[in-house]
């Protein structure tokens, strides 16, 4: 059997060019595909970072509350959520709780509106660990409580420097205007997608500002030590959060997730139920990210289908190659019959041989685009606020290549030359040792 | 900038000591008998109860460095029954939109998705400095505190200035003050503040049109935002009529309607 593989492979080079020319195609194939799945591992694995570390978390609870037959966006009872979140997890979960307000900022005769995050500085550092500071500090505003961080493109947008103090003015959810000034006490950049455009505050600044009770927040992010099994934990914490008096739900379309993450509006609307409550969404971070697959899903399938089309084209030529070769080596089967060999071990050497060639030409074209995704991973650095932005990771585009892809790819491939090579195999199997000597088949 | 700072500040203590309370509600909570009888008698003289009115109502809107905006709005204004309808006829753009208020509800309409959206009663109509409130019957008693804050000259006429904090927060301006003329008893010049008690933007009634017997409204009226200096929005009242208007005006159905 060694020595019949030997043989295919041996055979698979006889006809150099006719090889090469199918054999390209093969690597062709092959390195779409695994550079399509390595962006597509890429792109999830970052956003998902991306999106924990900053506007996210494994469970993200927002929600809103009626009170005197309105519906107000935001939640109450912040701490009785944290408290049954300790309760259901005990260690195993870290609480961020945050408040988003958006205002008009006003400074030196310039306004425009800004969202603003208020954020717990002393535990909420995710922002600090992926922010460069061209100005000012993360101590600097951290120290302040009516400090504020601003983006890089915010801060030119007004030509604000550090120490300068913003006037903010907006409308608070109860419908009264409040006003208030921000001291600029750092300006940043980053190129975590989900975190440019935020301008950090303190959290109690903000609520005061919004003039909201002392127990109120926009969101409460629930970590975990990995993102395994968040439907089990939500489904947990959503029991305990029922036994606390809370409603309860979760998002009913990926949108909707998406919509609960980003929810920041502090508008009402009409309670139709007339009964004061808080109610809950909690979606799971699989939620959020489930636009992002679908997305990706989609990229995926156009490769998808362009592979099909050169698979196609591959078929057709492996069908020909294999007539041609077949023709031309009629008396080698011819030998091969009058000395007993089977016909079905004709037909295997043929399959074999194109296998071969799909394996090499398949595989070496995998390891090319997994070579390649790496040099881009470690390559050159594309500017962060560019349309690449959502994949960039310190600049650089994610690509993951797996061993797993490689070998798949591979697979997949070989075995469609299998199919498509058997065909023609088989008739050349068949052929009798006498037919095979006489005449050209 | 330092004059809004120390007022801001002040009031961000305040904000500081009654952690997400509201300072101007926790130090007044009654009224000055005196200032309230000024405020009844101009909103006496300025809710036409007894009367429907119709009228349109050009705003301009002039803004630093920005070309004029123009908008045209259709009022039918029913105070006893406390409801307005309002409808967009300038520009191209905003044709179509209107907002129909029912005593606190408020809905605007938007024609390209044909939908009613619920929003407060104190919108701003078209992105001006010109709110929904103005549009209907005045009821600041049962809103605000009234209490006297001196007299004070606007233009050449002396007036009471009446200081007022509101009861709840479910209206745009937590403090107001009102100049209110000693001659005739009608407001001449409206100062509103944030939260905080940072003035945000002051407006003053430039002239009256008398539609009956003691009775009010305001043709000309002049806003100026004081955060964004430089922007100000002239509002001109006019073919003001005190005709009956049929019921179904005041229906959502009608902004629907007025839309096709």
């Amino acid at each position: 059997m060694g020595a019949f593989i030997g043989l295919a492979f041996k055979n698979v080079f006889r006809q150099k060019k006719r090889s090469f020319t199918l054999g390209i195609n093969y690597a062709v194939v092959a390195f779409i595909l695994v550079l399509l799945l390595a962006f597509s591992k890429g792109a999830t694995t970052n956003i998902a970072t991306s999106l924990v570390r900053s506007t996210a978390g494994h469970i993200t609870i927002t929600g809103q509350f009626a009170k005197d037959g309105k519906i107000f966006n935001g939640l109450l009872k912040t701490g009785e959520i944290v408290a049954a979140v300790d309760k259901t997890f005990g260690g195993d979960a870290r609480t961020l709780t945050r408040y988003a307000v958006q205002s008009m900022v006003y400074y030196n005769g310039l306004s425009k509106r800004l969202p603003f995050t208020g954020i717990q500085s002393d535990r909420d550092t995710g922002f600090r660990d992926q922010s460069t500071f061209s100005s000012g500090s993360w101590e600097d505003f951290a120290s302040d409580p009516n400090g504020v961080a601003i983006p890089e493109d915010a801060a030119e947008y007004f030509g604000l420097t550090n120490g300068d103090e913003i006037v903010l003015s907006t409308r608070t959810r109860f419908g009264a205007f409040n006003t208030g000034i921000l001291v600029v006490r750092g300006i940043y950049a980053t190129d975590n997608f989900f975190s440019r455009g935020y301008v950090l505050a303190h959290y109690e600044f903000l609520r005061n500002l919004d003039l909201a009770a002392g127990d109120a927040s926009t969101s409460v992010y629930v970590y975990f030590p990995s993102a395994r099994g968040l439907d089990e934990r939500r489904d947990l914490l959503m029991e305990e959060l029922l036994l606390r008096g809370f409603d309860v739900s979760v998002p009913k379309t990926d949108s909707e997730a998406v919509s609960a993450v980003s929810a920041a509006s502090t508008k009402y609307e009409e309670d139709k139920e007339g009964r004061d409550r808080v109610m809950l969404k909690l979606a799971t971070l699989d939620e959020v990210l489930g636009i992002v697959r679908t997305v990706l899903a989609a990229v995926n399938a156009v490769g998808a289908f362009i592979a099909a089309i050169m698979l196609f084209v591959i078929a057709v030529s492996i069908f020909i190659n294999l007539r041609m070769s077949i023709n031309e080596r009629l008396r080698e089967i011819g030998t091969m019959r009058a000395l007993g060999v089977e016909s079905s071990m004709v037909t295997g050497l043929f399959v074999t041989e194109s296998v071969a060639l799909a394996v090499i030409f398949s595989a070496s074209g995998a390891v090319l685009a997994a070579l390649v995704a790496t040099v881009i991973r470690f390559g050159p650095v594309f500017p962060a606020g560019g349309n690449l932005g959502l994949f960039l990771e310190g600049g650089r585009l994610v690509l993951i290549p797996s061993l797993l892809a490689i070998a798949g790819v591979t697979l997949t491939i070989s075995l469609f030359a299998a199919f498509f090579s058997y065909f023609p195999a088989k008739r050349g199997g068949a052929i009798p040792p006498v037919d095979a000597f006489s005449r050209v088949y | 900038m330092n004059t809004i700072r120390r007022m801001m500040t002040a009031g961000l203590l305040a904000l500081a000591v009654v952690p997400g309370g509201f300072a101007q509600s926790k130090t007044v909570s009654s009224n000055d008998p005196k200032a309230l009888a000024i405020v009844k008698a101009f909103e006496d003289k300025l809710n036409v109860t007894d009367l429907d009115v119709t009228n349109t109502f050009t705003l301009v809107q002039k803004k630093a460095g920005e070309a004029d905006r123009v908008i045209q709005i259709q009022i039918y204004r029913r105070d006893k029954a406390d409801t307005f309808a309002l409808v967009f006829k300038y520009p191209e753009s905003e044709k179509g939109k209107g907002y129909y208020r029912s005593k606190d509800d408020l809905f605007l309409y938007l024609p390209s998705t044909r939908e009613f959206v619920y929003r407060n009663r104190k919108d701003d109509v078209g992105s001006t400095d010109v709110r929904t409130d103005l549009f209907g019957k005045s009821d600041v008693t049962a809103q605000y505190w009234a209490n006297l804050d001196g007299t004070a000259m606007v233009a050449k006429w002396e007036t009471d200035v009446v200081k007022l904090d509101a009861k709840q927060l479910d209206v745009s301006f937590p403090v107001q003050k009102w100049y209110v003329r000693k001659t005739d008893g009608l407001p001449v010049k409206v100062e509103n503040f944030s939260a905080s008690g940072t003035l945000l933007r002051t407006t003053y009634y430039l002239d009256y049109k008398q539609v009956a017997p003691s009775k009010f409204i305001f043709t000309k009226l002049l806003a100026t935002d004081a955060l964004e200096k430089g922007q100000q929005t002239l509002l001109t009242n006019e073919n003001i009529s005190t005709a009956r208007i049929p019921d179904y005006t005041f229906s959502k159905a009608f902004l629907e309607e007025q839309s096709r």
